[in-house]
């Protein structure tokens, strides 16, 4: 912690920086490259730089549509996942029940089963409801995953919260639901926004479901839509580089926002305090 | 006064705490341990999506003519066995009878031309000829009336276990032989795309699967051990106070952020034999012979996705362990200075043993992480060339939602499910119950 930073340091600090961003630099430099430079130059700066692609990938395929869906569902997931598991998370860590060890258990088993293990009974469960090709067909799905990270993190967040803070409540007349309510959920807030983000990353980049579920081009999440850019016989890097641009902005956006949150969500229970 | 009301204060409490664990433990038990559950009984089936026969698992339930006339002949002649030795026997056995009957008539009344089938089966039985023929042997029948007739199979079998107590002593053998031909009979229904252990012989013994769980395994152990080496070298290098960390921070969270769907592209791109830039670097430094090596030779593809893993992943990595690092108090390497210990002896002795739970928990999630890897492998190499970069997830998949074949999918996808079972015990085994430690108060 107070080792102190020298030049040699820093060199290194950008070197290691430029080599985790070049390939989003090189993507970004060829997204602004007319088409026949992509294919015939490894030139870092076209000399005519361009929008083409951009709007070419904007044409070809429903981009946008793709990104409001990954939305819609993955804010929905998020909605859904965080109630349901913070009302496990203080029941886990601050109410006298018992198996407490067992549900943490259960918790923890089903964030690390693979998806395949679950994909066709879910397939054909939603098939059966008719909920191929919409939003409820892929949230139902997604949490799966999202429930159990949920969970997981937001536990760290409230057994964080001091325990007299309860006790108070309890004098002053609150009942156990008012306390978590008014007391607990409000204080575990910066926690729970923290486990929303982590939450609603997880559903946004979600493959394997949206793949399987949703296969009508108007229901593709971003993650599918994209990898289905490139078809068998042609692969048009320029609206590829460029829809690639487009989709990466707003997790930039939101990174550079949440960075300090986002880590202390990742850290979280992996680090003893 | 109080003491009572405070009492009912934590009984409520309780039941609360229970009240709102139900809505969890419901989702988790409905949408991921029922689906598994039915994987692994999808798993015992022949059960193809793309084949009427096979479509579903229990609508081709058949009735073997063969067991089911041999038997019925059986039943009727040990009943009269039966009424010799125990002559107040008779009302049950007429009642026996007259169930049996009701539902053969049923049966024969299900399809036309079934009773002359039955009366062609019967026939080569009494010559004891073998009926070989299938289209012969084998009838489709509805699931009511083989759920109708396992009823009364099952409700004879009763009548005849109660005729066994009190039953004089020459009747036992008769009524045991009764029960046991009962039970044969309600072996001639059959579910035929029921096929056990089938899926699993054939799949493990199947040169591709083995393939895939090497890849697999081989994908997991490197990933995740270079993603630590490196990782902990970066955490360690930039655990000190400098300019611009919450830069660096974003900057390494990005491509943890960004879906592994899109990091795919983006490498699919970059490894491209044509415009990639990286493979034509590789290329130009020799490191590959030409720069379609990349992504059409097997080792190149093994070495695109895994490159493609640990560059998405080391940041990650780096940043839980440097989490880890930073709580390791300073006193503790200040004491073993004034001792004399060298800086390797330092890491070795405080700094390893501090972050172990750090990084045996970054260790686990990542290598079950690794180990159900799709996205990365089905983007950027679809398992090519030649299957020679297929992950068992990946294989699971196309056998699935490729060749619709659901019984050997499920197989995969349970054999994907018990390695991952086997690989997190282990893990959780070293980390003890350090894993729970940040949520339960002992």
């Amino acid at each position: 912690m107070v080792k102190r930073a020298g030049v040699g340091f820093y060199i290194f600090l950008i070197i290691f920086v430029f080599l985790v961003m070049f390939p989003f630099i090189w993507v970004f430099l060829t997204s602004i490259k007319p088409q026949g430079e992509i294919f015939s130059s490894f030139q870092w700066f076209s000399s005519n730089m361009t929008l083409d692609n951009y709007a070419s990938a904007l044409e070809t395929r429903p981009l946008l549509m793709y990104m409001m869906n990954s939305f819609v569902v993955a804010t929905l997931t998020t909605i859904i996942s965080i109630i349901v598991a913070s009302f496990t998370a203080y029941a886990v860590t601050r109410l006298p029940i018992r198996f407490k060890g067992l549900i943490l258990g259960l918790v923890l088993a089903a964030s690390m089963f693979p998806q395949i293990a679950v994909l066709s009974p879910i397939f054909n469960f939603v098939t059966d409801a008719g909920l191929r090709n919409s939003y409820l067909g892929l949230v139902i799905p997604y949490i799966t995953i999202s429930l159990p990270l949920a969970i997981w993190i937001l536990s760290t967040f409230f057994i964080k919260i001091p325990l007299a803070l309860e006790e108070s409540a309890k004098l002053d007349g609150a009942t156990p639901f008012q306390t978590f309510r008014k007391i607990i959920f409000p204080l575990a807030a910066p926690g729970v926004f923290t486990t929303a983000i982590l939450v609603f990353i997880a559903a946004w980049n979600e493959y394997l479901f949206a793949l399987t579920i949703n296969t009508d081009d108007r229901w593709r999440t971003i993650p599918v839509g994209i990898s289905f850019y490139q078809s068998q016989y042609s692969v048009p890097w320029g609206d590829i580089t460029a829809a690639t641009v487009i989709v990466t902005i707003p997790i930039v956006v939101l990174v550079l926002l949440f960075q300090r949150r986002i880590v202390a969500g990742l850290t979280s229970g992996s680090v003893k305090e | 006064m109080k003491q009572p009301k405070k009492r009912r204060f934590q009984l409520s409490e309780r039941q609360l705490g229970y009240a709102m664990v139900a809505p969890s433990i419901i989702l988790i038990a409905v949408i991921i341990i029922w689906p598994i559950m039915l994987s692994a009984w999808n798993s015992l089936f022949d059960y193809r999506l793309n084949d009427p026969a096979k479509a579903e698992r229990i609508s081709s339930l058949s009735i073997n003519l063969e067991t089911y006339a041999d038997n019925r002949y059986l039943v009727y002649d040990t009943m009269e066995d039966v009424r010799d030795a125990m002559p107040d026997a008779g009302g049950t056995l007429d009642d026996i009878t007259t169930a049996l009957d009701e539902q053969h008539e049923t049966l024969l009344n299900t399809d036309e031309g079934l009773a002359d089938r039955y009366e062609e089966v019967n026939t080569m039985l009494d010559n004891f000829q073998p009926v070989n023929d299938e289209e012969l042997r084998l009838v489709e029948v509805p699931e009511e009336w083989a759920d109708g007739f396992a009823n009364t199979l099952e409700e004879q079998t009763a009548a005849v276990q109660g005729l066994r107590e009190g039953a004089p002593e020459e009747a036992v053998q008769p009524l045991t032989d009764l029960e046991s031909q009962l039970s044969n009979t309600q072996g001639s229904i059959l579910e035929p795309n029921f096929v056990g252990l089938k899926n699993y012989s054939t799949y493990l013994g199947d040169g591709r699967t083995w393939t895939a769980m090497l890849n697999t395994l081989l994908f997991t152990v490197v990933t995740v051990g270079v993603e630590l080496a490196v990782g902990l070298a970066v955490a360690l290098l930039i655990n000190r106070v400098f300019i611009g960390r919450g830069l660096v921070r974003a900057a390494v969270l990005v491509p943890w952020a960004i879906p592994t769907a899109v990091a795919a592209m983006m490498w699919t791109f970059l490894f491209d034999g044509q415009s990639g830039i990286m493979a034509h670097y590789m290329a130009q430094f020799g490191l590959i012979d030409d720069p379609g090596a990349l992504l059409s030779t097997g080792a190149g593809g093994m070495f695109s996705i895994m490159f493609a893993d640990i560059w998405k992943t080391t940041p990650y990595m780096a940043l839980l362990l440097l989490a880890g690092l930073q709580t390791i108090p300073r006193s503790l390497y200040e004491a073993a200075e004034v001792d004399g210990a060298n800086k390797f002896q330092q890491f070795i002795s405080i700094t390893l043993p501090m972050i172990r739970s750090a990084i045996l928990v970054a260790v686990l999630f990542r290598a079950l992480d690794a180990f159900r890897v799709f996205d990365l492998i089905y983007v950027l190499t679809g398992g090519g060339p030649a299957n020679s970069t297929e992950s068992i997830s990946v294989y699971a998949y196309k056998l699935l939602f490729e060749q619709q074949n659901f019984g050997a999918g499920s197989a995969l996808s349970v054999i994907v499910f018990l390695s991952v079972a086997l690989l997190s015990t282990i893990f959780i085994k070293l980390i003890g119950s350090d894993l729970f430690s940040g949520r339960l108060k002992q």
